[in-house]
């Protein structure tokens, strides 16, 4: 912010909103644009989870297919879950719908940045176990093309990681390690991509035609150019199961250890990263099924993604004489001097 | 099927935009010489027109025009804002495709005619979706379904992050309240006097910022900035924030019309 900006009046800035002076406006730091990414999807879901089908007994058969192959434990709420949104499925949905859509706008929204975070960590859990089955991890039916260890997870691991606030001391090595320490960040990184890798592993996923039917099973419902896609990369690794589940396993592995090596390495595995989760989403997830109709998010590709993003290493430029001197402006809004 | 009284509600929101935006109009008096801004009058007959456009799209007893003349106007608004695009990257580079207020409603009408040229009539039963989990596509929303899905999903997505990306700035820095105007100290000898961030300076905010180099462009945008003594652009309905308020209800809402209708 300039001099100039400083001077105006309080409420000038409703003023400059749609005006010309939109250059002068404090631009958001890396944290703040993850969290606006973050909070884009959460509205994305949220639309998502308006669609007709959602208002159908599609959806609680959808949320009841996830109790099959889980423990009994975590079986029985799922059904009893579904059961109850069965009977109450417009309103149920609705609310559903409302509350992811009122957590995107809620994270974009500076003043209810923190309890909006903080209710998108519980309502991803919940969702994880009574929408997605706890990711099926533990029912050894998953894999890392087509959404381990389950989307909604990622999303309070991001919150968790774009929290808004620093801990003292320490400049931070990337985003993500602003508010947990860069020791937890990497912690946390390294045991959800090589969870990753242990799931491409499982047998189910290196039998022979494993990853093709995985593919292929994708064109139902996209649209011709999609469908052209997925039956083009499932023709690849056709009875390549095993081959093309070490090749995954290992850059996954690679991906995971990447964030504690010096810079240029970490940036490499981290591109590294953004390809692999480019790949799975399109190819894997086709665009999370949007367009077939009946997706609930966008499905993991994207939040792989940005969870790279978050571990970006960050340039630190010392204060050049000269150059202005702002106070900076955190997530909130709020001018730290 | 989505419960009439979903798209009802929506439908009314749409109506209240398109009322204030009216009112924005009545109370700037843009028929008088030098009254407002030819620019921000486009923006408000894009808000009234967009949305009576959607209210009828959401609620069949409040349609008004027939398809193809909402064809015609969309495609108009579409090239116009596409102009005044044009013009605003000619001054500010890429910039005026993040920050410039022209770019979300070129994205704003380019997604009202895409919806109403891609627009296929809803199937009887309901079930004329694309397909996709059992023919559960957009026929079941009772708007119709969309032809090309994929342009559908970008424009939503666009639509989205222009939503967001609004209320950030809405409740950004130099908001009333709790929150306080980011402050500059300005070296005097410096011309550079705007448009750079945080140089990892203390604070616990600034830890991991990036100083970026300040462009001509910025340098030259910096007067823009109203001073103090500035008159406010507008107050009550007038007021900038009202056009964003709208801006942001309808892209949201248009994000959804464009997923339902997939």
């Amino acid at each position: 912010m300039s001099e100039i900006a400083a001077r105006a009046p309080r409420g000038a800035w409703r003023s400059r909103l749609g005006a010309e002076s939109e250059a002068a406006r404090g631009a958001p730091d890396a944290r703040r644009l993850l969290q606006l990414t973050l909070a884009g999807i959460w509205l994305l879901d949220g639309v998502l989870q308006y669609q007709a089908f959602m208002f159908s007994k599609g959806f609680s058969d959808m949320l009841a297919g996830t109790a099959a192959g889980n423990p009994g434990t975590v079986a029985r709420p799922i059904t009893w879950d579904a059961t109850l949104v069965q009977h109450h499925l417009v309103l149920l949905n609705t609310v559903f719908a409302t509350i992811q859509l009122l957590l995107g706008l809620g994270i974009a929204w500076r003043p209810t940045l923190r309890v909006a975070l903080a209710a998108s960590v519980a309502w991803s859990l919940g969702v994880w176990w009574f929408g997605e089955g706890l990711g099926m991890v533990l029912t050894g039916d998953v894999s890392p093309v087509n959404g381990a260890p389950g989307a909604v997870i990622l999303y309070a691991l991001l919150a968790v990681l774009l929290w808004p606030s620093d801990r003292p001391g320490r400049t931070a090595p990337f985003a993500a390690a602003r508010a947990t320490g860069a020791t937890v960040a990497r912690a946390l990184w390294l045991v959800l991509w090589l969870s990753l890798a242990y799931f491409a592993l499982l047998p189910g996923n290196r039998a022979p035609q494993a990853l093709h039917d995985m593919i292929a099973g994708m064109e139902d419902g996209e649209p011709g150019w999609l469908a052209a896609l997925d039956r083009g990369a499932a023709s690849l690794v056709a009875h390549q199961g095993l081959a093309a589940s070490v090749v995954l396993a290992v850059a996954l592995a690679i991906v995971a250890v990447g964030v504690y090596l010096p810079a240029p390495y970490a940036r490499a595995t981290l591109v590294l990263a953004i390809v692999i989760a480019a790949v799975i989403w399109v190819f894997g997830e086709a665009f999370g099924e949007i367009m077939a109709g009946g997706a609930t998010d966008p499905n993991s590709g994207p939040l792989l993604a940005l969870l790279a993003l978050a571990y970006w290493p960050a340039r630190t430029v010392a204060a050049a004489p000269g150059r202005v001197a702002p106070v900076s402006v955190d997530d909130e809004g709020t001018a730290a001097s | 099927m989505i419960p009439s009284w979903i798209l009802d509600i929506f439908a009314t929101i749409m109506l209240v935009v398109a009322a204030v935006s009216a009112a924005r109009l009545v109370a700037a008096r843009p028929w008088q010489r030098g009254a407002r801004p030819a620019a921000l009058t486009d923006i408000d007959v894009a808000h009234l027109l967009m949305g009576i456009a959607m209210a009828g799209q959401l609620a069949t007893g409040l349609r008004t025009l027939p398809g193809g003349a909402w064809e015609v106007i969309f495609g108009v608004m579409t090239a116009w804002f596409a102009y005044r695009v044009v013009l605003d990257l000619r001054v500010s580079g890429v910039r005026a495709l993040a920050g410039g207020h022209c770019a979300p409603h070129l994205i704003h009408a380019g997604a009202m005619l895409y919806m109403f040229a891609a627009v296929s009539a809803p199937a009887a039963n309901g079930s004329g979706g694309s397909g996709g989990m059992g023919g559960m596509g957009g026929g079941m929303s009772g708007m119709g379904t969309l032809g090309l899905p994929f342009l559908a999903f970008l424009f939503a997505l666009a639509l989205v992050g222009y939503s967001i990306w609004d209320l950030d700035q809405l409740s950004g820095p130099g908001a009333d309240g709790h929150y306080s105007l980011a402050t500059a100290r300005v070296t005097p000898a410096d011309p550079v006097r705007a448009g750079v961030r945080a140089p990892a300076g203390p604070g616990p905010a600034s830890s991991v910022a990036i100083a970026e180099p300040v462009s001509p462009a910025v340098v030259a945008e910096a007067p823009a900035v109203p001073p103090a003594s500035a008159p406010a652009d507008g107050t009550g309905v007038l007021a900038p924030w009202v056009a964003t308020g709208c801006r942001i209800a309808m892209g949201v809402t248009m994000a959804f019309m464009l997923i339902i209708m997939i």
